[in-house]
């Protein structure tokens, strides 16, 4: 979700991506998939006011394998904007494969990434060997909890004169057993830690249902 | 001077093409020969008006006849028969030489076995003239295949081998790389030693280098047995030639010798493993593009083919700006339709797996001309084509735009390919009359149909659901099995009016009978296209139910007798989207599974696939049992007791310690929601 411009801000081009070794196999969740929608706010409060904007997202890709996944986030009752932003992120899974909990990009310093995953209190079981190696090789497939980073791309449906920025990314963290997601926005140039806060729609009048695609 | 210019006319030279015998008429005859000889070389009109007068029957039976009374002189040969025979000879290769009416003409007047005659002549010359033209005709298409099993004819190709004579071994080298088909054939010729001496030839000219490369790429391609041997002559001496020539100083040879290791790479890759040759190929094949003529149009095909499926080479290739050198070839004027279509499968292969491949590709200009290459006359360009789209379409990505400061749509790929005209284009390749095509049309669109309501509303506007669903009723099960994906992802996330839309022009007769088709991917495919239509909290659930429960059934019946997991998947996730509606449709997804009237059975397929061993078939069977206990429902605790009496409750306590963190997890729902009911009850 797009937060207000403060000063815009230039991601490095370094990659956090981690080389291939020992692969340990990606985190999964079936409540994780293509299709899936989530709904809930993020906190954009500043010392100056409370405020919270309504916020949906809906996963539009997900490839394990590779640990990227992509999605749409709809923010509904922006101050500046006429109608709901829509914005289009990819994210990180962090399976220590891919991806590690090192961003080492997106101006985010090891130490910017331990304190803002240690925001998460699932994460603290997996802090002593973050803070030795980012987590590289790390099995996190039987976590309860998936780790991700989620970086907007760009604007769907509004220009970028829109009096918003999106050059922060999230830190992101999902819930295996019902769908929450809970995550964290981090841009220097932001107010620090908003919080964002998902919940899981199950889709049906009473239950969860799926759908899927299938690439050629 | 004007006497002698209509003495030239090829009307008259024919003519004075079967002038007899005899010294004075001989050298008429010689004349007329070398005057047709040079009127063709290099001229495609000329080749063609002298096959339209009977040129060519004539000279063959000139050659004949030249040669016969060469043999009964005893095999003195007079000078002036060997001139003769020299001239028709060329005469003959000339007509044989990029002109297919020109070889066919040679083949029927019965040419190759005179010409194969005079190899053992005594004249250098006219051995020399009859090589080369044999080699002319076979390296046409057109040309017989050699049988090289046959003992004699191989004996007599390893005869042309040993020959002095350049143009004789690249005879026998033009022979074996256009009959050399089989893998019988291919250890035939590496027992009688062929590629040992083709090593040894590989010093020669140029001419000779080519022909060689030529034939030893179809000794070795695909065969692993051939290609090793051939890997391990003179300890590795072969490849490391092979090696030089990759940087040979003519881009034919290098071309040739990248084939060569190519074919070798993929019969056995143990022998070119190393990156660093590969990487090399890449290098020379990507600066190949640029040359004119035939290396220009198959260096696309080799580099394809050398980087095939491998996420490597497609970074090496884009670190030599390989995407760039194609882009740029594509947007040259006028680009013949073989170059095109190895550019725009290079281009399909490049961009079928990285994501800043595609990146590379994403400029208007050259979407643009991809996308007029889908109404291409050559009907390779069409399918290449629709392959690069389909592969660019798996970036999702591309599905979507942004807006800049002026209000302008910046990703325009996104734009480019949600374009009316585009998707019509494709919509309109569904009908073409070739089946590759319709194919190639149906991968494309499977992938562009999925996220994006604009292309789903363009495709639905421009009548290519009613041509998906013809397809799906094709006797052709690859037709039918990517029309009925299209459909599915058509239905993905599709809104209620165009779901409804999608399902009036498939009918639930043509559906059920998707689910029962013959072929498993098919059933699976028809199956989560009715997981699609019944996702979310809509009407569309009725469907199910509707024509007695046409639609039910065949998914039950699937589920009971499937022999396919994937079908088993499907149908457990259209039960588990119909246990998400009301009450009723609980009821019915229970009734099913747990048959009322017969607790103490049920049907096998229940237990057996919360024991299946496939992680997802139990993610599945779960998701219907979490959906059949949502608590929020009147009906749960009725459906919990009867779960408890059939056992089920008990066989989910057993997967309490699923080695599936997801199983484990909803098991835990599970049965976290059954005790919140009986709490409640109490």
């Amino acid at each position: 979700m797009p937060v207000r411009v403060v000063e815009s801000s230039t991601p490095s081009p370094d990659s956090g991506r981690e080389s291939r070794t020992g692969r340990p196999p990606p985190p999964s969740s079936s409540l994780l998939s293509a299709g899936r929608a989530f709904s809930g706010t993020q906190n954009v409060s500043s010392l100056q006011k409370d405020e919270a904007w309504k916020v949906n997202v809906r996963i539009q890709g997900i490839d394990l394998e590779n640990g990227y996944l992509c999605g749409t986030m709809e923010a509904l009752n922006v101050p500046l904007a006429d109608t709901p932003v829509v914005t289009f992120w990819e994210g990180e899974l962090v399976d220590g494969n891919n991806f590690t909990f090192f961003t080492r990009k997106w101006e985010a310093t090891p130490e910017d990434d331990i304190r803002h995953w240690s925001k998460f209190p699932s994460f603290a079981p997996l802090l002593s060997q973050v803070e030795a190696d980012g987590g590289k090789n790390m099995d996190l497939s039987n976590y309860p909890y998936i780790f991700m980073r989620w970086k907007e791309q760009y604007f769907v449906n509004v220009g970028i004169d829109c009096g918003l920025t999106i050059a922060g990314f999230y830190y992101v963290c999902f819930s295996c057993s019902d769908g929450s997601i809970n995550g964290f926005y981090y841009d220097p140039n932001s107010s620090p830690f908003q919080k964002l806060e998902l919940k899981c729609i199950p889709g049906g009048c009473s239950g969860y249902t799926f759908s899927s695609y299938q690439l050629l | 001077m004007p006497a002698s210019a209509a003495n030239n006319r090829p009307e008259d030279l024919t003519a004075r093409l079967g002038v007899g015998a005899g010294a004075a008429q001989g050298e008429v005859l010689l004349k007329a020969l070398r005057e047709v000889k040079n009127q063709i070389i290099g001229n495609k009109t000329k080749k063609l008006l002298y096959l339209h007068l009977g040129a060519v029957p004539k000279i063959v039976s000139v050659l004949a006849a030249a040669g016969s009374a060469s043999d009964d002189s005893g095999g003195i040969s007079r000078g002036g028969d060997a001139a003769v025979i020299v001239q028709a000879a060329a005469a003959i290769g000339s007509f044989a030489c990029g002109v297919e009416d020109g070889v066919r003409a040679v083949l029927d007047a019965g040419a190759v076995p005179h010409l194969t005659s005079i190899l053992s002549h005594h004249d250098e010359k006219v051995v020399d003239a009859g090589a080369r033209s044999l080699k002319m005709i076979f390296q046409s298409e057109l040309a017989p295949k050699y049988d090289v099993l046959q003992e004699e004819n191989l004996n007599f190709l390893l005869s042309l081998l040993d020959s002095d004579n350049e143009n004789v071994t690249e005879l026998a080298a033009s022979i074996i790389a256009h009959s050399c088909e089989t893998n019988e054939q291919q250890k035939a010729l590496c027992d009688a030693g062929v590629l040992l001496r083709f090593v040894s030839l590989l010093g020669g000219s140029s001419n000779q280098k080519d022909g060689c490369l030529e034939s030893i790429a179809a000794v070795i391609k695909n065969n692993p047995e051939v290609s090793s041997r051939f890997s391990c002559t003179g300890n590795g001496k072969a490849l490391n030639a092979l090696a030089n020539l990759i940087q040979d100083r003519y881009p034919q040879t290098r071309l040739l010798a990248c084939k060569c290791l190519i074919a070798v790479g993929h019969a056995s890759p143990c022998y070119v493993e190393e990156l660093q040759i590969k990487t090399k190929l890449v290098l020379v094949l990507v600066e190949l593009l640029e040359e004119p003529g035939q290396v220009g149009n198959e260096a696309p095909f080799s580099l394809k083919t050398l980087i095939a499926d491998d996420e490597e080479l497609h970074k090496q290739a884009l670190s030599v700006n390989a995407i760039e050198k194609l882009c740029s070839i594509l947007q040259m004027s006028s680009v013949q339709a073989r170059r095109l279509q190895g550019i725009l499968l290079a281009l399909a292969e490049l961009c079928s797996k990285l994501e800043k491949c595609r990146c590379q590709l994403m400029s208007p200009q050259v979407l643009n001309l991809i996308v007029d290459a889908l109404k291409h006359d050559c009907m390779d360009v069409r399918v290449a084509a629709c392959n690069c789209i389909r592969n660019i379409t798996r970036s999702l990505k591309t599905f979507y735009g942004f807006i800049d400061r002026s209000g302008c749509l910046q990703n325009l790929s996104a734009g480019c390919l949600s374009s009316e005209a585009f998707i019509v284009r494709l919509v309109q390749l569904l009908h073409d009359p070739s089946t590759s095509v319709q194919i190639a049309a149906l991968g494309a669109l499977c992938n562009i149909v999925i996220n994006c309501a604009t292309r789903k509303s363009v495709l639905i506007k421009c009548g290519g659901v009613s041509q998906l669903v013809q397809l799906s009723k094709s006797m052709d099960s690859v037709l039918r099995s990517k029309s009925v994906l299209a459909l599915r992802n058509l239905m993905f996330l599709a809104d209620i009016t165009d779901k409804e839309f999608i399902l009036k022009e498939l009918t639930l007769c043509t559906l059920a009978s998707l689910i029962y088709d013959s072929e498993c991917f098919i059933q699976e495919q028809a199956l989560a296209l009715i997981s699609g239509l019944v996702d979310g909290c809509s009407q569309s659930v009725k469907h199910v139910f509707a024509q007695d429960s046409i639609i039910l059934d065949a998914v039950m019946r699937q589920l009971q007798n499937a022999s396919s997991i994937g079908v088993c998947i499907q149908g457990m996730f259209v039960l588990s989207n119909i246990a998400a509606g009301s009450e009723s449709d609980k009821d019915t997804v229970m009734n099913y599974l747990v048959p009322p009237q017969t607790d103490s059975c049920i049907p096998s397929f229940t237990i057996k696939f919360l024991q299946s061993k496939d992680i997802l078939l139990r993610v599945a069977s779960l998701w219907c049992f979490v959906n059949l206990t949502d608590p929020a429902s009147v009906g749960s605790s009725r459906r919990v007791a009867r779960l408890q009496d059939a056992g089920i409750v008990l066989q989910l306590k057993s997967m309490l310690n699923d080695p599936c963190l997801d199983c484990k997890l909803r098991v835990r729902m599970i049965l976290e929601q059954c005790m919140e009911l009986e709490t409640a009850q109490a």
